[in-house]
């Protein structure tokens, strides 16, 4: 009982491990060798996600601190990534108190709010606090692959959740 | 109508406000302290240039260490599928030999790391020049936005920013951040890079601009200037940082320029020890 009590556990944590573990590490979801235009945030589509479905698994703590892990193995300026972060969760919040069942659609187009004012402010404060120059054409391309990617880790994450983790929602 | 302004005022402070059993601190108070750091970084005090020295250093050292796996097996992403089928039907092969292919793993990526050592150390020269410092690159994270490195090499060891950086005499980039313990490279076909370069037998200059793409473009060339295929680029070194002649690439038709080193596949690179001189481009 013990024991199936720990593994339960660790699936639970399995979220905020990968993303932590993205931020961290070298492994990203920038495809440009694959096909010239293609990259996502993946980060973004694990927080939506996990903050719409089990908030419990993925507290804001987490994300803060992701963010600024991922604000320095990027280069960026410290804070504007949990910015960016906590934003995604702020909406993700907001319409889990709104809504009573959710389903993929909805989910998709209120991701794609979140995903509009998270890109909003981050860009927005690297082009007016920064002297980084960023190609606007990217983050339209980013913006878009990570919206038309998210129904598909939206059914992967879904599956792990009712396979490790249990299926209901919060 | 007001039980609508109500249920929107409620929902929103709910979720900007509201703790759970394990979130110790609101979005609220988080996006506070966020925009605090922001500003304390962008707007560079003191305390907060050394405290994000101090976090760069550890975390470049753990994302070193975290990103392990993936240096050590550079296939396994992606062979992971065929694994998976392999493992169902090989199980009891595999457990015999799997201690003899992480060896041959193993010996193949000393020997690969020895040979790339072996490579730079004979194209630098190395022995006989002292202000170069051979650095290994911990983290080559992939970014859409920016093209960037970490090198395990710091101020420490004498590494300032602006410094160019090379790789087999070929020019990479140049610092534009530096730790205690390790520093950050811009490299050539980053948005934010530009350097005065020149080519042809007429020393032609041009300004070489990173696009975000691995083939950064030359600008600002002569007027009604016909560029040829294959014409090697220089640094002109008139911006008093890169020494000129140093090789960066050669020109293709369209305007870019094809780098002599991938910036993809970057492990060794070596950080000439200049100073900048007063004189700017």
């Amino acid at each position: 009982m013990a024991k199936g009590n720990l593994i339960h556990r660790l699936f639970a944590l399995g979220p905020i491990f990968l993303l932590y573990y993205l931020s961290i590490s070298e492994v990203d979801t920038n495809l440009e060798k694959i096909f010239e235009i293609f990259s996502f945030n993946l980060q973004i589509i694990i927080i939506y996600f996990w903050i719409i479905k089990r908030p419990n698994l993925m507290s804001p703590g987490h994300i803060f601190v992701a963010g600024l892990i991922n604000d320095v193995v990027m280069g960026f300026p410290l804070g504007i990534s949990s910015l960016s972060y906590l934003l995604v969760c702020f909406v993700g919040n907001y319409v889990r108190n709104k809504s009573v069942n959710t389903t993929i659609a909805s989910d998709w187009f209120t991701f794609f709010i979140a995903l509009m004012f998270s890109n909003l402010l981050f860009f927005s404060l690297i082009n007016n606090f920064t002297e980084f120059n960023i190609s606007y054409s990217k983050i339209g391309y980013n913006t878009f692959f990570t919206l038309f990617m998210f129904p598909i880790f939206w059914l992967l994450f879904n599956l792990y959740q009712m396979s490790f983790i249990g299926n209901q929602d919060a | 109508m007001s039980v609508s302004r109500d249920d929107f005022s409620i929902a929103f402070r709910s979720a900007l406000l509201q703790r759970g059993g394990t979130q110790k601190f609101s979005i609220f108070s988080l996006i506070i302290l966020a925009i605090v750091i922001f500003f304390l970084d962008v707007y560079g005090f003191n305390a907060s240039k050394i405290a994000r020295g101090i976090i760069n250093d550890v975390v470049y050292r753990v994302t070193y260490l975290a990103s392990a796996p993936t240096r050590t097996f550079p296939d396994l992403q992606n062979g992971i599928s065929s694994h998976f089928n392999l493992r169902k039907e090989n199980e009891e092969l595999k457990q015999v030999i799997e201690k003899y292919k992480a060896l041959d793993l193993n010996l193949e990526y000393l020997t690969n790391e020895n040979r790339s050592l072996k490579k730079v150390l004979n194209a630098e020269n190395i022995l006989n020049v002292s202000n170069i410092v051979l650095a290994k690159v911990i983290v080559d994270r992939n970014s859409p936005f920016l093209k960037s490195i970490i090198l395990n090499k710091g101020s420490k060891h004498g590494i300032s920013k602006g410094m160019p950086v090379n790789q087999n005499k070929y020019l990479i980039g140049r610092i534009v951040e530096t730790n205690y313990l390790s520093s950050r490279v811009l490299l050539l076909n980053d948005l934010n890079s530009r350097i005065p370069v020149s080519l042809d037998i007429d020393n032609t200059q041009a300004i070489l601009t990173g696009s975000g793409t691995s083939v950064p473009k030359l600008e600002y060339l002569p007027e009604n200037y016909e560029l040829d295929n294959g014409v090697t680029v220089f640094a002109s070194g008139k911006d008093g940082i890169f020494s000129a002649g140093t090789p960066i690439g050669e020109t293709m038709q369209d305007g870019n320029v094809k780098l002599f080193v991938d910036p993809n596949q970057l492990s060794f690179a070596t950080v000439v020890l200049i100073k900048q001189n007063e004189e700017k481009f």
